[in-house]
């Protein structure tokens, strides 16, 4: 990064919402089929509201005003008690009234905050504002012409504006990270931006270290991945710099980003006097917001991932780095809560406990996820299993590598713990009678280090460990070997 | 045989069928030199016909009560859309455009057992005083056809005054029903804002416009003021109050010693003709003779009313207009289908508007333009409050307001139509009750010397039409100034 | 007060998409400034505090239910809303290049 200057990233998200309607008429608002993730047929999901017929007019969904607040609450925004829509006037073939119905002068929410995490900085980005608005639809492009489809165009978005608080890319990075699970916890949105459920665009500009003027902003558009997101604008920040110091300077300009070439190139602007005429929508009326509804929206909210963290962190003990890995996850996360839920049913030392269930879930669950390419709520795993194998192998019931064996087996079967450990006459070998010959045996056959160790050689247990494991093939428990042959060898 | 009353009667007695009636309307139609029809629905219209009288034969009377406009033949202004049935707006733009879908307004029309005759002649979008600006030809008056029938509703006050159809409808935005009604010497009536929905209603100022009936008799108007308000989900600024009895309203005689008519000086102050002067001086005369009290007020912001119609009306139309472009509907010139510009494209396809229409979306365009949008559009629309809160205010002294329709009668084609400033003046009257969202309605109460009729312009607060529709019933049969050719 | 130039005529007639022949934007200027004269009357107006009137009724949106309505099919079973178009081109609606 340079030190001469720093720079200055403000992020606009376009996020669709997860409701069964769109905003403003009845067609759907998801836009593949359900059953076969196919995209809906062009033009199918159209009515003559959506598709801008004359004599027609927008009746606002209910649920997209509720999906609203809850992200406004969850980022500890001001919710505004009467919304006001505002059309946008333009003209472009896939918006079909001529104007967007958004919000200008008084959006849904205002003034709020997002905590974001970066490597071990955390640090609050302010959201300007998040407001409703309807998506357009899309147009392919042929040579010498383009073609329109309106399944998109109605669907509803929320827009979500923070202020220009973030300064480096990774930092923009960690901050999209959090919003995006935070709309995935929500369950106001799918987020999947592959589909363009969640789109991005960036605002960029850099000034001189200590200078009070801010640069000359670009803004980049349409960028549909964390990775690319951050590439885009680390690459728009040098060349700014670069741009500068050759005594050009920056212009004021929407830019695309080529990830092929890595580097951001100017796009041709939609309404070249960017004057969208912004006034009052007269079909719409002023939504009302009582304090009641917001505050039964208030309670309904699911526990967000900052508070999850740290609960997971301040009262089971866990690292960071584990809190964060669980959190990642929502289906993981609650999977693991429930664990952590049945456990306490049979009385254990929580902080212990969940430590080492976090420990399997982290490192065993996802191996097995990786192996068998199935997510975890597709395999026959359940939070009881975990509860279960944990205790045991902290009885010391069953060995590590006994254990590992157990939660492949549930993983494919969903047999419960005891079951397979009897079927695999898996015991853990605490058994004295059967662990006294063979201890014996190791000491006869090796006389030297039984002699060294009597002499002082402390390390040489783990050896003798060793040699007893290996004659059990894994299933003895090493720490009570260890105490039963240092009785031995005394 | 005129009234609706009289037709089930006629029905009823077998003197005619549907099928009659409405070959009769069609055939007087269809041989009108005076341009009130763009579109006949005369397959459809025949089939509806068939089916009403089917039911009667099946029910042996009219189903009064449950189709109150049951085998009625009724004409619908060519803004209001019908599935399948070409719509126009009076404009080039959409000429070949077929709607996918029909009005709520209309629906609950055909639901009441109407019979759709055609679609009606207008001014292009609703913008126009004369009829004079639609694509399809200018509509004459009624009884002097070198004069207009006013407008933008042109079509559908002289087909009612000429008997083309039983009742129409017709929208209005700053007077657009009002002032052809009073021209053709017809009932015409804007309600309440909100008061019937505009789903299906092909916008011009989306916070003006309202859809309304307009009919030889104030009870016939009633009744089709029962039949199309009420609250319709599909538009939200539909009022969710419970529908009109206004038919009921128009049966029951008015406490006239309760009412107190106010008389807003601002409208006498000159610039009437003395005739229609002379003819509302003589309603105030007949009102005061029944018992009502007449009460001078002063409405201070009427002389902002045009200016505040005109800007608020041309802003929203410039928006509301955007959506022809060409892309979803309408028909593509050849100019327009070879372009390989975009914004040629667009340009092509726009160039079918009329003149007055490409006056007033530049005028809109601009006076929500950056820079200028608060000198304009938003003081308008503060200015729209001060108007509103003097009526606020008049309503609490004056049950009802009374003048004229307009300063003249009919006048002739050509007369205005090259001063666009000079026809904006002639709304004066009328524009009021749309920026305050108030229900009125012309009325005939008289002709001046030349037989050209004078309407009497009532205004009631918000939601009062059936107060207004007993008041307007007991004027218009005191006997003066009845509507000629019944 | 502000006077319509013709080139300001012409760069509000483009925000429109509206092409004007050189006598229309003379006389639209011409008659447009009369008009604009004429509202000029509302900068008298004191509107102190007055907030902007946008509907006539201080009413409140109505809330629409979550509930979908499946679209609607033309007879030769393509979405209906295709049939207003002039220029379908694989169920989309054509368009001259974007770009």
């Amino acid at each position: 990064m340079d030190f001469e200057f720093e720079a200055v990233i403000g992020l606009e998200v376009h996020c669709q919402l997860a409701t069964h309607t769109k905003i403003f008429c009845s067609c759907r608002a998801r836009l593949s089929d359900e059953t076969t993730v196919a995209n809906i047929q062009v033009n199918s999901n159209t009515c003559p509201i959506c598709a801008g017929h004359p004599g027609t007019l927008p009746v606002l969904n209910r649920k997209v005003v509720e999906y609203g607040i809850r992200v406004g609450l969850a980022t500890h925004c001001q919710i505004n008690q009467s919304p006001v829509f505002a059309r946008k006037n333009y003209f472009y073939p896939d918006l079909p009234k001529g104007y967007q119905i958004t919000q200008f002068d008084q959006p849904l929410c205002e003034n709020g905050w997002l905590l974001v995490e970066n490597g071990d900085v955390s640090r609050t980005v302010r959201i300007q504002r998040i407001h409703l608005e309807e998506d357009a639809g899309k147009s392919v492009h042929r040579t010498g012409f383009s073609l329109v489809n309106l399944n998109r165009a109605g669907v509803p978005l929320i827009e979500i504006v923070s202020e220009p608080d973030m300064e480096t890319p990774q930092e923009a990075g960690a901050y999209l990270r959090t919003l995006h699970s935070l709309v995935v916890y929500l369950e106001i949105s799918d987020g999947n931006m592959q589909e363009g459920n969640f789109r991005c665009d960036a605002n960029v500009s850099v000034m001189r270290h200590g200078s009070s003027q801010l640069g000359i902003r670009t803004e980049i558009k349409n960028l549909n991945s964390f990775r690319f997101i951050e590439k885009a604008i680390e690459y728009e920040i040098s060349r700014q710099v670069e741009v500068i110091r050759s005594g050009v300077g920056v212009i004021q300009e929407t830019r695309g980003y080529d990830s092929s070439k890595n580097s951001t190139f100017p796009m041709r602007s939609k309404e070249q006097a960017h004057d969208y005429r912004y006034f009052p929508d007269p079909d719409l009326l002023p939504v009302k917001i009582d304090s009641d509804w917001i505050e039964k929206i208030r309670h309904s909210l699911p526990e967000l991932p900052d508070q999850k963290r740290a609960r997971l962190m301040n009262v089971l003990g866990l690292s960071l780095s584990d809190a964060e890995l669980l959190i990642s996850s929502k289906f993981l996360v609650e999977f693991f809560d429930e664990v952590v839920q049945k456990s306490l049913l049979v009385g254990v030392e929580l902080q212990c406990f969940s430590k080492a269930a976090a420990n399997w879930m982290l490192s065993e669950v996802m191996r097995l996820r990786k192996e068998d390419n199935i997510e975890l709520w597709q395999s026959q795993l359940r939070a009881f299993h975990i509860v279960d194998l944990v205790r045991l192998v902290q009885k010391q019931s069953l060995s590590h590598i006994q254990a590992k064996q157990v939660i492949c087996i549930a993983w494919k079967t969903g047999q419960d713990v005891s079951s397979i450990v009897d079927q695999e006459g898996l015991k853990q070998w605490n058994d004295l009678s059967l662990l006294e010959p063979l201890m014996d045996e190791v000491i006869r056959d090796f006389p030297r280090q039984v002699a060294e160790y009597r002499a002082g050689k402390d390390k040489l247990l783990g050896f003798f460990i060793g040699r007893v494991m290996k004659k059990t093939n894994g299933m003895a428990n090493p720490p009570l070997l260890g105490e039963l042959l240092r009785k031995k060898l005394m | 045989m005129r009234t609706i009353r009289q037709i089930h009667e006629a029905l009823e007695k077998k003197k005619i069928s549907v099928v009659e009636l409405t070959r009769d309307y069609l055939n007087s139609a269809q041989k009108s030199k005076n341009g009130e029809y763009i579109t006949f629905c005369e397959e459809r219209a025949l089939q509806q016909a068939q089916e009403a009288d089917d039911l009667l034969r099946l029910e042996k009377k009219v189903p009064w009560a449950q189709k109150p406009l049951f085998g009625i033949p009724i004409g619908l202004k060519d803004n209001l859309t019908l599935d399948g049935v070409r719509t126009t707006c009076g404009s080039k733009i959409l000429d070949h455009y077929i709607p996918p879908y029909t009005a709520s307004a209309v629906e609950r029309l055909e639901s009441a057992g109407a019979v759709i005759l055609g679609k009606l002649n207008m001014d292009e979008f609703g913008m126009g005083g004369s009829n004079e600006n639609s694509a399809f030809g200018p509509v004459g008056h009624p009884t002097h056809s070198d004069r207009v029938p006013g407008g933008s509703s042109g079509g559908s006050a002289a087909a009612v005054r000429a008997n083309l159809c039983v009742a129409s409808l017709g929208s209005d935005t700053g007077g657009s029903i009002r002032l052809p009604a009073s021209y053709c010497g017809v009932v015409g009536i804007k309600p309440t804002y909100g008061r019937i929905s505009r789903y299906g209603l092909i916008a011009f100022a989306s916070s003006l416009d309202q859809i309304g009936p307009l009919a030889r008799t104030v009870e016939d108007a009633a009744r089709l003021l029962d039949v199309l308000s009420g609250y319709d989900p599909l538009d939200s600024t539909s009022s969710n109050i419970p529908p009109l009895q206004a038919y009921l309203a128009s049966q029951s005689v008015p406490h006239w010693n309760r009412l107190r008519f106010g008389l807003p000086q601002e409208y006498f102050s000159g610039g009437l003709s003395l005739e229609i002067e002379k003819s509302i001086q003589n309603a105030m005369q007949w009102l005061e003779s029944q018992g009502a009290q007449l009460v001078p007020l002063s409405l201070p912001s009427s002389q902002y009313a045009v200016a505040v119609y005109y800007l608020i009306a041309a802003c929203e139309a410039s928006s509301n207009l955007a959506r022809m472009d060409g892309v979803r509907f309408g028909v593509r010139s050849q100019e327009a289908a070879e372009t390989t510009d975009l914004t040629e494209f667009y340009q092509k396809i726009r160039s079918d508007f009329g003149r007055e229409v490409k006056r007033r979306i530049i005028l809109g365009t601009f006076a929500l333009s950056l820079g200028y949008s608060d000198a304009y559009y938003k003081k308008a629309c503060q200015v729209r409050r001060k108007i509103k809160l003097d009526f606020d205010l008049a309503f609490q002294k004056v049950d009802f307001i009374i003048g004229p329709v307009s300063s003249t009668t009919a006048y002739r084609r050509g007369e205005k139509a090259i001063d666009p400033l000079k026809m904006y003046l002639n709304d004066i009257f009328t524009v009021p009750a749309n920026l305050a969202g108030l229900p009125a309605m012309s009325l005939p109460c008289g002709e001046d010397q030349e037989g050209l009729p004078i309407g009497l312009h009532l205004l009631a607060p918000p939601f009062c039409e059936e107060q207004m529709i007993s008041v307007a019933q007991a004027f218009s049969k005191r006997g003066e100034g009845s509507v000629r050719g019944f | 007060m502000i006077e319509l130039n013709e080139k300001l005529t012409c760069q509000v007639a483009h925000l429109a998409r509206l092409e004007l022949t050189p006598l229309e934007v003379k006389v639209f200027t011409i008659q447009l400034n009369e008009i604009i004269q004429y509202v000029e009357k509302l900068q008298d107006v004191d509107v102190q505090g007055v907030v902007p009137l946008v509907h006539p009724f201080d009413g409140i949106a109505f809330l629409r239910e979550d509930d979908i309505k499946e679209s609607l099919l033309g007879l030769d079973g393509k979405p209906k809303i295709l049939q207003s178009a002039q220029d379908i081109f694989e169920d989309s609606f054509k368009v001259p290049s974007i770009f």
